[in-house]
């Protein structure tokens, strides 16, 4: 709390929504080091701090007069709540960076794309305007997909292994704490995934699978399994590419930076900040996931920034 | 302008004399079959089998000669064809949509809810949050998952009104109901859409958390709950513990139902626009009249996504008799739990709903959860397992003889009460247990 009222005392923040955008960006494209020096840092224990302190649900990172149109409390294990606040435009941008995800797994028009997560994931509720008001477009309008979804509660896994069987989807989005039941359920009823479906994408806030797990139950489904990387308190995503191995940024969505600690090199905390949000801000948001920023260059996505977690 | 005028025509549909309305349905009746007969294999069969033309209704008595079935039916023809669709459903070419799961005892079963079927539901479904007192940016709290059905007709239904919304992180089942609780306290909606269960799970969480419940749902103006029948006792005393100022209940599932309360509360009046609902002795298949209990069939009168034609529900419920003195023409109903939870006792079939409202009647137990526990055998007397009602200074003995007598004299039946500290997870909102597995669990 000190923390945070000596960065509005500074001016640095006034709250996390005062900044302006447009010259945050100009100045994170043109003078990255300059931006990381002089752009504080945010952190989930700030958030919470703001909201204790304001009574704002949205810790202070709402801009607009008005309320947001839809807001979504996020999946974080913090002392309070925390909540993202949401207007269609950046509702619509989120959900176009799921559909790049999705078109990096090789989802396309026609498809049946299958998410085991509960609703209030991003990875739910940004694929379908069917499924959350004031979206326009979800990752399956865009693309011609139809999605099935349930909640991700690990006691449940034997739906997502009925979805697999009768939907036959092309991807099954999967929460990582579900693959161990999944694996067991689908062990238990000798279920041969690599006939019903072409990969599985393993799915957590914040945290990635190693690749040790990943390879482990690639080895015992018999499909290939990527992961998807989410940071909910920047509403950020981003998908293990299949061809290169690491995992895919978007420019013109996000920038993100490395934190590395004294005495390390290129690995430390990832550190995002949100373009597209422009009524709920996530400027330099410190995630909690280790990285390695890698020079651009897969023939997926030649611009896209690529890290490894 | 064509639209305009069906949209403002639509809207007084609830008021039409039944003559219109029957008038309306059979036509919508006679579409549905010649739609069914010619897209979809599911129904094509089994008209053949039964050897029944569409063509041969002309009038909503004829209805009831089309053939119903059941969830395993459905569940049947999917697994022969071993993928979806199972032929209930003609997948559109364009457009969004969505894939709904029920699961089941039985087993899961996919809807197909298309773009178009969700603009026909919600569009209807919003008319009864309207009498529920939503308006536009008004927040609510949305408690149904992005994947369930409902949530795709909420959807609709806020962009319609234009209210805002809040939804919580987790699912609707009660082991999720401190971030419900947050979610209330921090973002304050005025309207909330939950699940019954749930909305005792956060009274339940308020205990814990030594908050009171009116201090919690602070700003809270109303409360529309589904899922579970509420006694009219429950009603005022959720009211009276929450604060608010009125509590609605909806019925509904994504194969066609929807009836919804209004102010009046004297039972839910059926969405004519968009499902026709008869009640049927399930022995026999006979059409029974208003006022007897039955199970309920749906058939919804949307030709899009997956299609119920007299869908045999298996609940228990009624049309009733009575009209409702808020002036709209739509039949009221009631259900009042799955047929599987019907108990015989000595000759008498009973729900845990009738056991409720007897338990109404002891001011300590009102809103207290119980479960009716059921034995294999001939059932000669009525076993609850009730939790202890938190008050401390209870006499719990003086309570079992209140219940006890209650029951004898609504049912000649005589009871056993247990009491259990707090009903275990697994039997959260759960109303009947069979008396093996509560065995089980005792050892």
């Amino acid at each position: 709390m000190d923390q945070l009222r000596a960065r509005r005392k500074a001016g640095s923040t006034g709250s996390f929504s005062a900044r302006d955008l447009r010259a945050l960006r100009a100045k994170a494209r043109r003078r990255p080091n300059d931006f990381a020096q002089t752009v504080p840092l945010m952190t989930l224990e700030e958030l919470v701090s703001a909201k204790i302190a304001s009574g704002d649900p949205y810790s202070l990172r709402w801009k607009k007069k008005a309320p947001p149109q839809i807001a979504f409390q996020l999946e974080y294990d913090t002392e309070a709540a925390l909540y993202a606040g949401f207007e269609p435009n950046a509702l619509n941008a989120y959900a176009d960076a799921l559909r790049r995800c999705w078109s990096l797994f090789g989802i396309g028009r026609g498809d049946r794309v299958a998410i085991f997560d509960y609703g209030t994931s991003p990875v739910s509720y940004l694929a379908s305007r069917s499924f959350t008001p004031y979206l326009r477009r979800g990752a399956a309008d865009i693309l011609g997909c139809l999605p099935v979804c349930n909640d991700g509660a690990a006691n449940l896994s034997q739906r997502a292994v009925d979805i697999v069987r009768f939907v036959r989807p092309r991807v099954l989005f999967l929460r990582a704490d579900c693959l161990h039941p999944f694996a067991a359920e689908i062990a238990n009823g000798s279920v041969a995934l690599a006939s019903y479906l072409d990969a599985l994408v393993v799915v957590e806030n914040e945290a990635v699978v190693t690749a040790a797990a990943r390879d482990s139950y690639q080895a015992q489904f018999g499909v290939p399994v990527y992961r998807l990387l989410r940071a909910d308190a920047a509403m950020f995503l981003a998908p293990e590419c299949a061809r290169c191995g690491l995992f895919h940024i978007w420019s013109d969505l996000y920038h993100v930076e490395i934190l590395a600690p004294d005495g390390e090199d290129r690995k430390g905390r990832l550190v995002i900040t949100n373009w597209f949000a422009a009524s709920f801000r996530a400027i330099r948001y410190l995630s909690q996931v280790e990285a390695v920023l890698e020079p651009r260059g897969c023939p997926a996505g030649a611009k896209d920034l690529r890290i490894r977690a | 302008m064509t639209k305009k005028r069906r949209s403002v025509s639509r809207d007084r549909m609830d008021r039409w004399p039944a003559e219109r309305i029957e008038r309306y349905q059979l036509r919508q009746l006679t579409m549905l079959l010649r739609y069914a007969q010619r897209e979809l294999p599911f129904y094509r069969e089994r008209f053949a089998t039964a050897r029944f033309d569409p063509r041969e209704i002309r009038t909503l008595a004829d209805f009831a000669r089309v053939p119903s079935f059941t969830k395993k039916e459905a569940l049947a023809a999917l697994k022969e064809k071993e993928a979806f669709p199972a032929g209930l459903e003609k997948l559109e070419r364009s457009g969004s949509g969505a894939l709904c799961m029920t699961s089941g005892t039985l087993g899961t079963s996919f809807l197909y809810l298309p773009e178009n079927w969700a603009s026909l539901r919600g569009d209807s479904l919003a008319r009864a949050y309207r009498w529920a007192g939503l308006r536009r940016g008004m927040r609510m709290l949305m408690a149904a998952p992005a994947w369930h059905s409902l949530a795709v007709q909420e959807t609709r239904v806020l962009q319609r009104i234009g209210a805002t919304c809040v939804i919580p992180w987790g699912t609707f089942l009660p082991h999720y109901a401190p971030h419900f609780l947050d979610a209330i306290m921090d973002v304050k909606p005025a309207f909330i859409s939950i699940f019954l269960p749930m909305l005792y799970a956060l009274l339940a969480a308020c205990r814990g958390k030594s908050i009171a419940p009116a201090r919690a749902f602070e700003g809270v103006k109303s409360i529309l709950v589904v899922g579970a029948p509420m006694t009219p006792l429950s009603r005022v005393k959720l009211k009276e513990e929450l604060g608010v100022s009125d509590i609605f209940e909806g019925l509904g599932n994504p194969e066609g139902l929807t009836a919804m309360e209004c102010a009046f509360h004297v039972g839910h009046h059926i969405f004519l626009d968009c499902c026709y609902v008869e009640i049927i002795d399930p022995r026999t298949g006979q059409l029974l009249p208003a006022g007897q209990r039955g199970n309920v069939v749906v058939t919804s009168l949307i030709p899009h996504g997956s299609v119920y034609i007299r869908y045999d529900t298996e609940d228990l419920g009624t049309i009733l008799p009575d009209r409702c003195g808020c002036g709209r023409t739509w039949p009221l109903m009631e259900v009042y739990d799955r047929r599987a939870n019907v108990l015989h006792i000595k000759g008498q079939q009973i729900v845990p709903y009738d056991v409720r409202l007897c338990l109404d009647e002891v001011p300590e137990l009102v809103n207290i959860p119980f479960a009716v526990i059921r034995s294999d055998a001939g059932m000669e007397r009525l076993t609850l397992l009730i939790q202890k009602p938190p008050s401390g200074n209870l006499n719990l003995k003086e309570i079992e003889t209140k219940v006890s007598s209650l029951l004898r004299h609504r049912f000649d039946l005589e009871a056993k009460q247990e009491w259990a500290e707090e009903l275990p997870q697994r039997w959260k909102g759960i109303t009947v247990i069979e008396e093996n597995e509560w065995r089980a669990a005792r050892v």
